[in-house]
């Protein structure tokens, strides 16, 4: 498989769990710092059926996902009914408490040491597979009703419930599905890396998944595609200057947002961009009229 | 007894250090209505700077103390002044800031990582740790005396600051509401500056008896979420709130660690919040009626 193998797979896992992150913060305007703790959950599942109970690595996968899936869900049924930074604190809680147990509950988890012995059964076709399959499921929910009606909880909450979508319901159903995403990530992870540790999915995991979908633009799936890509380079481009990372993540998550709040791409996808530019074109040869008449 | 007592005392002590940094981050939270992640940054810079202060000019608290004070409350304004207010004068959208505090905090940890080093830290010993005997019933800390007593003069002043003052009365108009506060003739920017400022003093008080308590490092302001969740409970936005919820949860904190297990008390912490959030959300001061969605 090899060192370059290894990178593409380690993209394709980062690019799953940024879609997740994605649809709850870049489609439904709801920030969080801790999703992380979804990946975690996802990853032990699967280690968990698999080496203890011999389940077979695809439904120990779907197992882990369908389970952070759960734990999302419980949790945005209390925070996401309320407007005001609930859930953000919530996940921070979440990621700290996913932890704190993974490494005190010796018997199941075999604690902070990490669990060994994982096979590996995220090979290259594999990953590569699931980001292909997730993604053409994410760009289905987003331009679906669903997804309309996401967006709509994010730009005005107001105008969407009096348009009779029940935006509590909506919420949380995108954080279910991006806990989903980010538990099949995490269990991806799992097979990947063969080994798993409670410190791999700490708050600086869950910030970089929030940063990548900032950097990539909020509402553009292909623009969290791209910085997830971007960013995965980098950041083993870098890696003798890693103490600098964070610094410099820190950095550009506030030059984005005073600068350039929509992030790279903006709300625009890859595929719109030849119809964009036609867009601008027109809007500006209007306004050209505009401007004479 | 003893120990309850002992416990107990513990509690409330941890618990109004936990009251300066909730105050200050709910403060914020009442005029812009977002959460400040960046506030754990604060107590680092506090905690860091007297250090400094402490070291190079001779282990006089008063001075450090004062000027652990102002130097944070002059990064907490500039640091209002350079990340939230271009993005709060453009725009109404909340997440934005959200990012943004998110990106100042990591920038303000990893420049210490970078600069300082992440190694921990002890103040000089200018704070006493001498057991006192109290009533003839139990053994405690000066110091946890001392932050309680310290606490109860910067809320009290706090309180007369708000209830009297002129500018006072401007944070108690904007808490209400920013924009017709601000058509009335105050002015919003210098009030928002005032605001930092006085969040980022407190959080230094809080950041000195933190780094006295669990040593000084640039993770420090991690333990800020505790404030938020503290925030929570007692109501997002109310002062009287943060200070009740603080107390609650240091002494919740602190009898689990005593009874139960230490490594539980975070877990318990979690636990509070969801619990006030499923059955008053509003926490136990909250004043306006949630929107609900």
């Amino acid at each position: 498989m090899g060192y370059f193998g290894g990178i593409i797979i380690l993209l394709c896992i980062n690019s799953i769990a940024a879609m997740g992150v994605s649809l709850l913060t870049g489609f439904t305007g709801i920030f969080t710092l801790g999703h992380a703790a979804y990946m975690a959950l996802g990853a032990y599942t699967t280690a968990i059926l698999t080496v203890q109970y011999g389940v077979h690595w695809f439904l120990a996968i779907l197992a882990g996902g369908v389970i952070s899936m759960t734990i999302a869900y419980l949790i945005g049924i209390p925070t996401l009914k309320l407007m005001g930074d609930y859930y953000a604190i919530a996940s921070i809680g979440l990621v700290e408490s996913i932890r704190l147990i993974l490494e005190n509950w010796q018997s199941l988890t075999k604690g902070a040491r990490g669990y060994p012995g994982i096979e590996g059964f995220t090979t290259l076709p594999v990953a590569l597979i699931f980001l292909v399959v997730m993604t053409i499921g994410m760009i289905n929910l987003i331009n679906s009703r669903y997804g309309r009606a996401f967006k709509a909880c994010r730009d005005d909450y107001l105008a969407a419930s009096l348009l009779g979508y029940n935006t509590a319901f909506y919420r949380i159903l995108s954080l279910a599905i991006s806990g989903f995403y980010c538990g099949i990530a995490g269990a991806l992870m799992a097979g990947f890396m063969t080994f798993i540790q409670p410190v791999m999915f700490d708050m600086m995991k869950s910030t970089e998944l929030t940063s990548v979908v900032v950097f990539g633009g909020l509402g553009s799936l292909s623009g969290t595609l791209l910085a997830s890509t971007v960013i995965t380079l980098v950041v083993e481009l870098f890696r003798p200057i890693s103490q600098y990372r964070m610094l410099i993540y820190g950095g550009i998550l506030v030059a984005i947002m005073v600068l350039r709040p929509e992030g790279i791409m903006g709300s625009w996808e890859v595929w719109d961009l030849s119809k964009g530019l036609s867009f601008v074109r027109t809007k500006s040869k209007r306004g050209g009229n505009d401007g004479l008449s | 007894m003893g120990t309850f007592a002992q416990q107990l005392i513990n509690g409330i002590s941890l618990g109004s250090v936990y009251a300066l940094i909730a105050v200050g981050y709910s403060l914020v939270y009442s005029i812009l209505l977002f959460s400040n992640f960046a506030h754990g940054g604060f107590i680092v810079i506090g905690g860091y700077t007297c250090y400094y202060a402490l070291r190079s000019m001779g282990n006089n608290i008063w001075v450090g103390g004062f000027l652990a004070l102002l130097a944070t409350g002059i990064a907490a304004a500039l640091t209002e002044r350079i990340a939230y207010r271009p993005i709060r004068e453009r725009t109404d959208i909340k997440l934005y800031l959200l990012i943004a505090s998110l990106g100042m905090s990591i920038v303000i940890e990893n420049l210490f990582v970078v600069t300082i080093g992440g190694r921990f830290r002890a103040l000089p010993p200018v704070i006493p740790t001498n057991p006192v005997r109290l009533f003839g019933i139990t053994t405690t800390s000066a110091f946890d005396l001392l932050s309680m007593v310290v606490a109860v003069i910067f809320l009290t002043g706090l309180q007369l600051f708000i209830k009297k003052s002129k500018w006072g009365l401007a944070i108690r108009a904007a808490a209400c509401d920013l924009r017709t506060a601000g058509l009335m003739g105050v002015n919003v920017n210098m009030l928002i500056s005032i605001v930092f400022f006085v969040a980022g003093v407190l959080a230094a008080v809080g950041g000195i008896f933190l780094s006295v308590r669990y040593t000084l490092y640039p993770q420090l302001g991690a333990i800020t979420i505790k404030a938020f969740v503290a925030a929570v409970v007692g109501g997002l936005g109310s002062l009287p709130g943060a200070v009740v919820g603080s107390l609650i949860l240091g002494l919740a904190e602190m009898l689990t660690a005593g009874f139960i297990s230490s490594q539980l008390r975070d877990l318990v912490v979690f636990s509070l919040l969801v619990i006030t959030l499923l059955v008053k959300p509003t926490g136990l001061f909250g004043k306006e009626p949630l929107e609900k969605v």
